[in-house]
């Protein structure tokens, strides 16, 4: 009995927190390595382009609901996503077409955009808080629990609880679809294929007849929406506060550079070490262990590693570890 | 010629702002440009001559402030006799934790090596802890409304200002000797990495610097406004200039305060001149326009640029501690990477990469913006919203996002020299 | 350091925000999207080229004229540094003509992007990077038919049959192949186009002397279709030997040309290029 509610502590506290958090990490991680294996650079609006497609997510929310639209036990905002992709899209492209576009045409060094990125963070950032303001807001409505914790222990009569939030659900289960559609489309289809070409070699790509700025188009598309998803996720399992997306990019980069920069694989499995790291390292441990050792050695503290405050650190420090290792990440990174 | 045209209208902008708003607004621009001016002069030192991207600045800048803290506020006697010495014992335990690692995974091989390793790794930390936490927990007892913390050496505050450079340089050659040394640079995010975790340090830490609850109160190198209002002699002399004698008072700490900012901008800046067209300047300069011949004629570029990026984030810590100090409190819950790292990152575009006094120019006029555009924006938007109803909800909201202009201003500052002037407004040469 | 502030990187080598895997280094100096009409003369041909790279730097072709009929094969020899990628390249428009022009087919193509070029019949095979790594082979082959609207599977399987062990190893990363196989991939990308002509870069670059003869063979059965092939290549004595037609270069300008044959038999040639 102890074993079971061992465990069923172990992933209520870590398993479940943790799995959701990394594939919110691992969408946006993809995002990240998308930008750096097609346009070569590191995107550090990313975060706050996040913030942008989440925010329209969230303002279609308030606007449904003050409609009365609602889907029932599902958060409104699943309904929202579309319109958030769309203005992150629309936002995404006209920077593109007036800022980006410019340097392309100059071949400008990668670094040089990275600069770019930086003042295009910093409007991305101004014109967030200025449009719906720097606070945080909860825009999950609906039913909160799958099971809630008191159900999960009359079902099965453990001491512990199993609460399972409706938003870790629908994380999980649209980060799979959204992951796999990718990949289908990024290995099967025709222009997925092109944009793999493009990302492995630029010249090749060109005198084959594709044409780059399609490609560069097509993966600007697929990043809003990514971002998009991964920031409505991440609000509706959380908040929403543009100041956290902006800080979201360290444990993101972190996630696409463990995994191998470029390599969609690698996003993915650098989203969850980065995520399982940072809760388990982060997490008092007493209450697992205690069911899982005999009673004499049980802990005295918390067995806590690290206070909650220092997840940055974390991630931090599970890179340089990975990176002193496998250089190139987990997953050879560069092309797609 | 160029220069000093743009010097003097960068100047003209602040003497401007004397005269239309007040010579204490006009001031407080002044210094804290001085002291922006003095952090560009550290992340141009990186970018501009070695094309190290550091995107920490506000982890260094964070360290000098600590600095202040540590040299100048008396110590806590009742917290160290609490547990200063186990707190220090604890550190030297962790120190000696990752040493040890270090020194088992380089002497042995095989499964030996890995878990070995991993062994001395949570030994050490078990040990560490158990001697850390109870002395962290009886000094942050020690009356926590006030102290709570080890307190600083008690020395003078202006020991702080290389001190804080000595701690940020500490720190950079820890990240540098990682992040260069490994087969390609990975410096960008081990910066971005570390300048949080000095943030979440400095939060959490509370023995250290209390944390969030901020040290205040700091020893001054200048005057108090209150003694200099109670000194008969300056009262009459301010009274001489026809002014009262609590502006003057205020003015001339702020003065007092400028000077020596100015002195230590100065004194970096000739250095940094000298380095520039020194032959170490022109083997810098040699390696990052090209770094095959460089090394092909036996140039150590790991070392060199280790070195530059220990220089110039010592740079940054100087500059971070004469913040604090003229904030005269340390508030870690204040560091934003968008303040304290990319907006230095746009002073140094603006004013042209590579050049020193490029970097000097754009922290003044950087700095000036950053500062002037909520009440430039605030005119601008109660023109826009002069026609509307008074307590509309739009007007309210494009009141309240005033604000937040600065970031999208900053934005767009950096885009528009970024594509018409690349090189800066004082271009390298 | 670049003239292009945009392109000046301050040797910034930060892996964690750059990535100059793949990146483009082509430089197109066409703009035009079609052809002009030209007048009759060979298939493909570069007349009296001179140009260099960049539209101030020095000249590297002199007056250089290379040329290739239907179905046949000319090949580009020389010594190192004579141009001769350089010519290629400028057949290919990647190089600023100042004088002379490029015809195909009786049209003049001197204007057009390398990308138009394709789309009118070139299939080019640089010398290096000329696969997809991170791709599979068959992957590499339909890339090579991007711009193609109709059913690419016939092509595919000519290519296949073509190089068998292509087959073989479709399903493979076209990076883990080796040197001799690589290559076939390279020009199998090529040929995905259908292309009038196909350009070689070196395509023996590298590899060794039995893989060389049974490229040469394969190249042979290329232009036995009816496609002409321009190669530039190293190896100039084997070159010859199933050249229709050759070409020796010497700085830049044309020094010797005629048959495959003639040169191999030419005195001055064989004392000068082929070591006696």
């Amino acid at each position: 009995m102890d074993f079971l509610n061992g465990l069923v502590a172990l992933a209520n506290f870590v398993l479940i927190p943790a799995i959701a958090y990394g594939s919110q990490l691992a969408l946006g991680a993809l995002g990240v390595t998308l930008i750096y294996g097609i346009l070569r650079f590191s995107n550090f609006a990313h975060g706050d382009t996040m913030a942008v497609g989440t925010m329209f997510a969230v303002l279609t929310t308030w606007g449904l609901q003050a409609m009365g639209v609602s889907l029932g036990p599902f958060p409104t905002a699943l309904l929202a996503i579309p319109f958030g992709i769309l203005g992150a899209t629309a936002l995404v492209l006209l920077t593109d077409r007036y800022v980006y576009k410019f340097y392309r045409a100059q071949k400008a060094k990668p670094v040089i955009l990275v600069i770019v990125s930086m003042g295009v963070m910093f409007i991305y950032n101004g014109l967030t808080r200025i449009i719906i303001g720097p606070d945080d807001y909860r825009f999950a409505d609906g039913e909160r629990f799958v099971i809630s914790a008191r159900t999960f222990r009359d079902m099965t009569g453990l001491e512990e609880g199993l609460a399972l939030r409706t938003t870790q659900v629908i994380t999980v289960v649209t980060a799979v679809v959204v992951v796999a559609a990718l990949f289908w489309f990024l290995n099967k289809t025709r222009t997925g294929k092109s944009m793999r070409a493009f990302s492995d070699n630029e010249d090749l790509a060109l005198l084959s007849g594709i044409n780059p700025e399609r490609v560069v188009l097509v993966t600007w598309l697929i990043v809003a929406s990514l971002a998009t998803v991964a920031g409505v996720l991440y609000g509706l399992d959380k908040s929403f506060k543009a100041f956290t997306y902006f800080q979201l990019l360290l444990p993101i980069f972190a996630a696409a550079i463990v995994g191998g920069l470029g390599n969609p694989l690698g996003a993915i499995a650098g989203g969850f070490v980065i995520a399982f790291s940072e809760v388990g390292i982060t997490y008092a441990w007493k209450k697992v262990l205690t069911y899982f050792m005999p009673p004499a050695l049980e802990p005295d503290g918390l067995v806590q590693i690290l206070s909650t405050e220092y997840k940055f650190a974390v991630s931090f420090v599970i890179l340089v570890i990975v990176l002193l290792f496998r250089p190139t990440g987990l997953f050879r990174g560069k092309s797609l | 010629m160029r220069t000093v045209l743009l010097f003097a209208a960068v100047a003209g902008l602040i003497l401007g702002t004397g005269f239309l708003q007040s010579w204490n607004s006009a001031l407080l621009i002044l210094n804290m440009g001085l002291i922006s001016a003095v952090m560009a002069l550290g992340v141009n030192l990186q970018w501009g001559l070695a094309g190290l991207f550091n995107v920490g600045v506000m982890g260094f800048v964070a360290l000098g402030g600590l600095a202040v803290v540590l040299i100048s506020m008396p110590p806590v006697g009742t917290a160290w006799q609490a547990g200063g010495g186990s707190i220090l014992l604890g550190l030297v335990l962790g120190a000696a934790t990752i040493v040890a690692a270090v020194l088992v995974w380089s002497r042995t091989s095989g499964k030996l090596r890995g878990w070995g390793t991993a062994a001395v790794l949570l030994i050490g930390l078990v040990v560490y802890r158990m001697v850390l936490d109870p002395a962290v927990e009886s000094v942050e007892a020690v009356d926590p409304a006030l102290t709570g913390y080890l307190g600083g050496l008690g020395l003078p505050v202006l020991l702080a200002w290389p001190v804080g450079g000595l701690l940020a340089a500490g720190a950079a050659y820890v990240i540098g000797k990682t992040a260069l040394g490994l087969r390609s640079d990975y410096l960008a995010i081990a910066t971005l990495g570390i300048a949080e975790i000095v943030i979440a340090i400095l939060k959490n830490e509370d023995w250290l610097a209390r944390g969030v609850k901020n040290v205040i109160g700091l020893p001054r190198p200048v005057p108090y406004e209150v003694d200099l209002q109670n000194d008969p002699a300056f009262v009459e002399r301010a009274a001489g200039f026809r002014m009262d004698a609590t502006t003057a008072s205020t003015i001339y700490v702020k003065i007092e305060y400028g000077l020596l900012f100015a002195a230590v901008l100065i004194l970096l800046l000739v250095l940094a001149q000298l380095a520039l067209n020194s032959p170490w300047g022109r083997m810098m300069r040699a390696i990052r326009d090209n770094e095959t011949a460089a090394r092909a004629m036996g140039k150590d570029v790991t070392a060199r640029h280790l070195q530059v990026f220990i220089l110039g984030s010592a740079i940054c810590g100087v500059a971070g501690a004469m913040m604090t100090t003229l904030d005269g409190q340390l508030t870690p819950g204040s560091y934003q990477p968008l303040r304290y790292t990319f907006l230095i990152w746009v002073m140094v575009i603006v004013g042209g990469s590579g050049n020193n006094l490029g970097a000097v120019l754009g922290g003044f006029l950087i700095w000036f913006l950053w500062v002037q555009v909520e009440p430039m924006g605030q005119l601008l938007m109660s023109v826009i919203t002069a026609g509307m109803a008074d307590g509309s909800w739009l007007k309210a909201h494009l009141m309240d996002s005033v604000q937040h202009m600065r970031l999208l201003t900053m934005g767009v500052i950096l885009l528009l020299v970024l594509r018409l002037n690349p090189r800066g407004l004082l271009p390298e040469r | 350091m670049s003239d292009n502030p945009y392109q000046d990187d301050r040797g910034n080598k930060d892996r964690s925000i750059t990535n100059p895997h793949g990146q483009g280094t082509l430089t197109a100096t066409g703009t035009q999207d079609h052809p002009m009409p030209g007048h009759d003369g060979p298939f493909l041909i570069g007349e009296n080229m001179t140009g260099g790279y960049g539209k101030s730097g020095p000249d590297i072709l002199h007056d250089c004229t290379i040329a290739v009929e239907r179905g046949e094969i000319a090949v580009i020899v020389g010594p190192n540094g004579a141009g001769k990628s350089t010519a290629m390249k400028a057949v290919f428009g990647m190089l600023d003509l100042r004088e002379g022009r490029v015809m195909l087919d009786g049209q003049d193509i001197t204007q057009l992007t390398p990308q138009a070029r394709v789309r009118h019949g070139m299939g080019f095979v640089p010398q290096t990077s000329n696969i997809f790594t991170s791709m599979t082979v068959e992957e590499n082959l339909e890339m090579g038919a991007f711009i193609r609207e109709d059913d690419f599977r016939t092509t595919m399987e000519q290519v296949y049959e073509l190089f068998p062990i292509l087959r073989e190893k479709r399903h493979q990363a076209a990076g883990e192949l080796s040197g001799g196989q690589r290559q076939q991939v390279a020009v199998g990308r090529a040929l995905m186009t259908q292309p009038k002509v196909l350009m070689l870069d070196e395509p023996t670059a590298g590899v060794s002397p039995i893989v060389m003869d049974e490229l040469f063979d394969r190249i042979i059965e290329v232009a036995r279709t009816g496609i002409s092939i321009l190669m530039v290549e190293q190896n100039a004595r084997q070159a010859l030997e199933i050249a229709d037609k050759g070409y020796v270069l010497v700085q830049g300008a044309n020094g010797y040309s005629g048959t495959g044959k003639d040169l191999l038999a030419d005195p001055d040639v064989r004392r000068s290029f082929l070591g006696g």
